[in-house]
């Protein structure tokens, strides 16, 4: 049961990872393999606010979206003057800066030691969360109330515009609309949401280090979303699911132990391979990405 | 110091150029995200492994096998993976994730027959010979001989040949180079050949030099892309400067910083060219109709 | 004195190009695509561009719309008693000041609704703000509501009330015909607050019966909504029949100008464009 509610928690992250990747993604068509650096900037900033300023849980989700908000305008702002696939490249580069900073700037992160005990969020300063049960309420909660706020966007007059610039930034332009401030705050809010994201993860496994903020993790979670679906928010909640799931699955199918681990990431390789292929509008999208 | 550090990036700096000039046949012509790159460079140590080491055949034999073999490799992921996808007018994040589909599908392969830890090629300890008080290991010297003769062959290959400008037109107008008869297949098949041809070489100097693991593919891929954008899309040459500067500049920085820093480094220059001069140094500017 | 609402003066544009010189070698040549064009845009009429393919029409248009630089020259928009100048300007500023564009390929939202496609062509950006939908949530409804109205308003007044479009209004843009969706990106221009309008080939490429609609729909723009018009044709027949002024353009600049009839009763028109 410990072991479901694990699991369960674990894709309530992703689900947040995965429809706030998708505003940027999905309906706005900005390829990016930064993601999980605002993962680890949410979880970093969620440490420094815990551990450093002792802040209860509220101000420190407050300040972790502040502060991923503001990483991420850094970001965004020299990045989207780029086109296509420079903006792309760009994003790897502060993917890759960001990771080699976390990694080596050992006196500030602790490098790849790594952050431990990193301490229950306490609710209005009284509440500690810590344990299974809370953070399964805690992290449900957060997930619903996030696929709820991007549902609105996306069927909001700004979602329109989002799609239309996914669609034609030409044409958005050319009916008056400043594409440009568009395309930022679709980088900015997406990144705010992942940041929580981070939060959840640092206080719920209490450890950080930088291995699980590189780019295979970029990587992995926007496999999720392009294995999902993007376009709306059925799809990545469904590739949230997937990707947590399947390895579970796998466990049980009986791989030998010497090689299960590889023989679940061809498993996961070979999805990518065939779903693009023949099904690019992933399991639950809405939009065949052309 | 200086110039010991000069030799070190020169030498290495010939791999990054041998490597990115592979990756640029394909990308610049493509526009392809090959990332699945990677793989091949990393993939001929082990097939060399396979022959040299587990079968004894002689190095001289097993090295040209393995570069066939990664030939193959790279042909197959043409027909298999990108083909079909261009085929269909896959968008570019679609062709990008299949990629890294093929990357971890073939990285895990190799992880589960040869193991995860590091291999060595060459059991023996590298001769050197010295100029002064500059040592060169004979690696480096392999190294920066034979990707000297492979690139330069290459250029002039590109030059003499109708090659070089049916690729130039590949890369401005697919559709209509295929209407003037040029077979847009065949070309790309050669393309991936030499590919392939570029990454066995590059991943076969230096994993003789100091052996491989399954993962050493990306962030030689990572040195490869950075010198493209810095060397300038387009040309040819361009990934070649740019793998000289990146070898130079990157021994430059594990003397001032430390080792650490390195890719650092790397990358705070892949941003700071894409942001301020994003055609390269000697790429070509977009053309502004 | 006539009363222009656009005036190009001295508009010039070059860009870089390769060419294979006697040698057989690629070389860089510098080509001036618009070479010292004067074009006045006398306000409320329809005035038409015309010239061979690659001449520069288009370049002209995007230039006007903020979609291209200019090299020098200048570009000059008069809105009620101001000048403004507009070469500098980017192009999601020059719709607001009033010109509104129809591109050649029309650039209408394949993915998108026919209904959203209007709606983002509306001039009231209110709600496209990220939150706005959230925190002020009835009027934001409210305010869509009004919007969608407005669109069944447009379509009626265009194509009567038993109208396809209507009908079709959450079907994606994609399902609609060549022409049809042709006629939708005519239409968007009517949900936009404009004064000047540029339009890129409006008939080509769709059967008559749809150019006839076109042709009464431009003549709704001016009669209904004070619009002026500024439209590339190739069609002579639609030059003819809808337009009050026309421009030949050649080598980059205006060769002929005058009233249709003078203009495609000109020698050197009817040898050089129409081959007579």
């Amino acid at each position: 049961m410990n072991y479901i509610f694990h699991i369960v928690i674990m894709i309530n992250i992703y689900i947040i990872l995965c429809v706030s990747t998708n505003l940027l993604v999905g309906m706005t068509n900005l390829l990016s393999l930064g993601q999980a650096a605002f993962y680890g900037i949410g979880a970093y900033i969620a440490v420094l606010s815990l551990m450093i300023l002792n802040l209860p849980m509220i101000p420190t989700i407050l300040l972790v979206m502040i502060g991923t908000a503001i990483a991420s305008l850094l970001i965004a702002y020299p990045s989207l003057r780029l086109k296509g696939d420079y903006f792309v490249l760009a994003t790897l580069g502060f993917q890759l800066i960001f990771f080699t900073i976390l990694y080596n700037w050992v006196s500030v992160t602790r490098g790849p030691y790594g952050i431990p005990g990193i301490p229950s969020p306490k609710l209005f300063g009284i509440i500690s969360i810590s344990g299974l049960i809370p953070f399964l309420i805690l992290s449900s909660i957060f997930s619903v109330l996030i696929v709820f706020i991007f549902f609105k966007l996306v069927h909001s007059p700004f979602g329109r515009v989002l799609k239309g610039i996914r669609d034609d930034e030409i044409a958005v332009l050319s009916l008056g609309r400043n594409v440009t401030s568009f395309k930022i705050w679709a980088f900015v809010i997406s990144s705010a949401f992942i940041g929580i994201g981070g939060f959840i993860y640092a206080t719920y496994v209490s450890y950080i280090d930088p291995t699980s903020f590189n780019l295979d993790e970029a990587i992995f979670i926007l496999a999720a979303l392009l294995i999902g679906g993007t376009g709306n928010i059925k799809g990545p909640v469904v590739g949230a699911v997937f990707v947590v799931v399947l390895p579970e699955l796998l466990r049980f199918v009986g791989f030998p132990d010497s090689v299960a681990a590889n023989l679940r990431q061809i498993v996961y390789g070979l999805t990518l391979i065939i779903l693009m292929r023949y099904r690019p509008q992933g399991l639950a999208g809405d939009y065949k990405l052309q | 110091m200086f110039l010991q550090l000069l030799v070190n990036g020169i030498a290495m700096g010939s791999i990054y150029a041998l490597v990115s000039l592979g990756f640029s046949l394909v990308y610049n012509t493509t526009r392809i995200f090959h990332i699945a790159y990677a793989v091949l460079y990393m993939f001929a140590p082990y097939m060399i492994l396979t022959f040299y080491r587990n079968l004894g055949i002689p190095f001289y034999i097993a090295f040209p096998i393995a570069i066939l073999l990664t030939i193959f490799l790279s042909v197959l992921m043409e027909l298999i993976i990108y083909r079909p996808l261009s085929r269909k007018k896959s968008s570019s994040t679609v062709v990008l994730i299949s990629s890294i589909g093929i990357m971890i599908v073939v990285i895990n392969l190799i992880a589960m027959f040869y193991g995860n830890e590091t291999k060595i090629l060459n059991p023996n300890i590298s001769k050197s010979i010295s100029f002064g008080n500059i040592i060169i290991t004979h690696s480096q010297l392999f190294q920066l001989i034979i990707s000297i003769l492979a690139i330069s062959t290459f250029l002039v290959f590109l030059k003499f040949s109708k090659f070089g400008i049916k690729t130039r037109a590949m890369r401005d107008d697919n559709v209509l180079c295929a209407v003037f008869g040029m077979n847009i297949n065949k070309m790309r098949l050669v393309l991936f050949m030499l590919s392939g041809f570029f990454a066995a070489l590059g991943g076969g100097l230096v994993a003789y030099d100091v052996g491989m693991d399954p993962y050493v593919g990306m962030p030689m891929l990572l040195n490869a892309v950075v010198a493209l954008i810095i060397g300038g899309m387009g040309r040819f040459e361009a990934p070649i400067i740019g793998g000289f500067i990146i070898g130079i500049l990157q021994a430059m920085a594990v003397w001032t910083f430390s080792s650490r820093w390195q890719d650092a480094v790397t990358f705070t220059l892949l941003i700071l060219f894409l942001l301020f001069r994003p055609q390269g140094l000697i790429g070509e500017k977009e053309r502004a109709v | 004195m006539s009363d222009y609402i656009l005036e190009i003066n001295s508009v010039k544009k070059s860009f870089v190009r390769n060419r294979v010189n006697i040698r057989g070698e690629g070389e860089d040549e510098r080509f001036f695509i618009l070479d010292g064009l004067d074009i006045n845009i006398e306000r409320g009429k329809i005035t038409a561009l015309i010239g061979g393919n690659g001449a520069g029409k288009t370049t002209l248009f995007n230039a006007i719309s903020g979609l291209a630089k200019v090299n020098s020259g200048e570009i000059l928009y008069r809105k009620g008693n101001k000048t403004i100048s507009i070469v500098d300007l980017p192009s999601y500023k020059i719709t607001r000041l009033g010109i509104g564009r129809m591109f050649q390929d029309d650039h209408i939202f394949p993915d998108l609704s026919v209904l959203d496609n209007m709606m983002l062509a509306d001039s009231d950006t209110f709600g496209e703000f990220p939150f706005i939908s959230i925190l002020k949530s009835s009027e934001s409804r409210r305010i869509e509501k009004y919007k969608i109205k407005k669109v069944k308003n447009v379509f009626i007044s265009l194509f009567g009330k038993e109208n396809f479009f209507w009908e079709k209004r959450n079907e994606p843009a994609k399902s609609l015909s060549f022409g049809q969706q042709r006629l939708l990106g005519l239409a968007r221009l009517f949900m936009g607050d404009y004064k000047l309008v540029l339009l890129d080939e409006p008939t080509a490429g769709v059967n008559p019966l749809i150019i006839n609609q076109i042709i009464n729909i431009v003549r709704q723009m001016v009669k209904e909504k004070n619009l002026t018009v500024f439209l590339v044709e190739h069609n002579m027949e639609v030059v003819l029949k809808l337009t009050d002024y026309c421009n030949f353009m050649s080598h980059g600049k205006i060769a002929v100008f005058g009233t249709p009839e003078d203009v495609i009763g000109n020698d050197e028109v009817r040898k050089t464009y129409m081959g007579i």
